[in-house]
């Protein structure tokens, strides 16, 4: 119990000793892990809203003109016993035009002057959750494009596959910069553990001469390299939280991208403390890295 | 009677100088032997090479029934719990306190609370610093400070204790109580060794003395009690 306090003392005093070279530890760490959170930040809402714009996508296929009522109800049974397909919901060239006029009040003149109704009868087809990649959907339309009465398929393809690129590109960039910034931040903890070493060379020779373990002499530094790690991580967090509420708040402010607000999100508390040991770890592996060569036991 | 330290045919060479050459001698259990000589005639070199903080480049080395020369580098802190050892520049922890300094040896082994507490108190009675419990090592003598060393050195019952210089930064009279404290220390079972340059050490005791001059073994008698160098 001794040898326990003992230990976590020796570190908190090193950090104390050493309190300038700890508090730049600390922000250069905050600053290097705040970097890799913006692009994972982004990642995990891009993720999110990807997610919830696939749960969304529906396909319109839009019926020929004028098609009897029988070919429709073939054509309805066909989708709806497609193995591809969630749900189907037909949209008569009425409830069509009326469902225009609902949504473009101000422009509803337009279709006044060409008399006789111009929007197409159709159906609106959910597909099942596992085809609604972009590969999926995309062979799925083209089937049923060849369908009889079907004029013509649309949906939203090229937003789908530009957003799967762009998580693809965040997706990348997040690693670059995480592997790159966390380097960056086990050096940062290293160099500050090789900083409190030296300052402490005499006192571990002290240590080495009545009969210290290396394991020993190591603990309080490698106890300091964590705890500096989760600190730093810490603090990046704050500061993204801070950041991340401004960035709401902006947007609400602004008017624009209404609903944006409530898309996004910060990281849950189960990623903040994952990310809060993931500091942690890179902490002690920084404390790992300079100590290396430090306590063999000889002289 | 066993033999508890052993140097067969030791040499250390330092930047093509012979450090040590050719040494051999043996300590006994429960001796008190004087190392004698001048300053870099190897006394040092072969102290710490008896807590293996230095390799020989030939010969062997065995402490306590050990091969220090062949011991891996996990096993050494062991043989240093076992060898207690005393600088001349006393090498205590500025920012501890007397207590703490000398409870450091325990703490290292994973000693109970209960223990640490009787042993340092007992270590800083047998060195006459027990009032000092609770103060700082700068605001020590020399020779409280010295002694506080020596407290830390015996506090885990060495079977060794190795002694480099103690006196060196000491005047005759705390020079006379630190020689005093180490017959004392050897008279209850631990073998003492204490390397130093000083002859005056010698009139002090009526012990073994081994002098080197300039690495090499050049005699080995014993001297009388109050009879000088």
């Amino acid at each position: 119990m001794r040898r326990l306090f003992y230990l976590v003392r020796e570190a908190w005093v090193n950090m104390r000793t050493n309190r300038t070279t700890t508090i730049v530890a600390i922000l250069t760490t905050a600053f290097a892990l705040a970097c890799v959170g913006i692009f994972l930040l982004l990642y995990v809402n891009l993720r999110n809203a990807a997610g919830s714009l696939q749960e969304d996508v529906k396909v319109m296929v839009y019926l020929e003109d004028r098609l009897p009522s029988e070919p429709v109800r073939e054509l309805e049974r066909t989708l709806k016993t497609d193995r591809m397909v969630d749900g189907v919901l037909f949209i008569s060239k009425e409830q069509a035009l009326g469902e225009f006029r609902v949504q473009f009040p101000s422009e509803s003149h337009l279709l006044e002057g060409l008399g006789e109704n111009p929007l197409p009868a159709s159906f609106v087809v959910t597909l099942a959750p596992s085809f609604r990649s972009p590969d999926a959907m995309k062979a799925w339309v083209e089937r049923v494009q060849t369908m009889e009465g079907v004029a013509k398929v649309d949906y939203n393809q090229e937003w789908s596959s530009l957003l799967a690129r762009l998580i693809g590109y965040i997706e990348l960039a997040a690693i670059g910069v995480g592997i790159l910034l966390s380097a960056a931040a086990v050096t940062i903890i290293g160099n500050t553990t090789r900083l409190a070493l030296l300052a402490r060379q005499e006192e571990i020779e002290i240590l080495r001469s009545i009969g210290a373990t290396r394991t020993f002499i190591r603990i309080p530094y490698f106890l300091e390299g964590a705890v500096l790690g989760a600190c730093g991580s810490a603090l990046s967090l704050g500061i993204l939280k801070f950041a991340f509420e401004l960035f709401r708040q902006q947007i609400q402010l602004t008017g624009r991208f209404s609903g944006i607000e409530g898309m996004i999100s910060f990281f849950p508390l189960s990623v903040c403390l994952a990310l809060v040991m993931v500091g942690m770890g890179l902490g002690f592996a920084g404390s790992v890295v300079s100590l290396l060569r430090v306590g063999d036991g000889r002289a | 009677m066993d033999a508890i330290i052993q140097l067969i045919h030791v040499s250390k060479w330092h930047d093509r100088r012979a450090a040590l050459s050719d040494v051999t001698f043996e300590i006994e259990k429960g001796e008190f032997v004087l190392l004698m000589g001048a300053s870099g005639a190897g006394k040092s070199t072969l102290l710490r090479m008896l807590i293996a903080e230095e390799q020989p480049d030939e010969g062997q080395i065995f402490v306590h029934g050990k091969n220090v020369t062949k011991l891996r580098a996990s096993e050494i802190p062991y043989l240093r719990r076992k060898v207690g050892a005393v600088f001349q520049d006393f090498r205590l922890l500025p920012k501890k306190s007397v207590f703490d300094n000398v409870a450091l040896p325990l703490i290292v082994q994973g000693a109970s609370e209960k223990d640490i507490r009787r042993k340092v108190t007992e270590a800083l009675r047998a060195v006459d610093v027990d009032h000092k419990n609770d103060q700082l090592p700068n605001g020590l003598s020399t020779g409280e400070q010295q002694r506080v060393c020596i407290a830390r050195s015996i506090v885990n019952g060495p079977v060794v204790l190795l002694a480099d210089e103690p006196t060196g930064n000491l005047d005759p009279e705390r020079t006379r109580e630190i020689i005093e404290l180490f017959k004392l220390i050897n008279a209850r079972g631990t073998t003492v060794v204490v390397a130093t340059h000083d002859p005056h050490v010698l009139k002090y005791v009526n012990r073994r003395v081994i002098t080197l001059v300039q690495g090499v073994l050049v005699a080995e008698r014993r001297v009388g009690e109050g009879v000088g160098g």
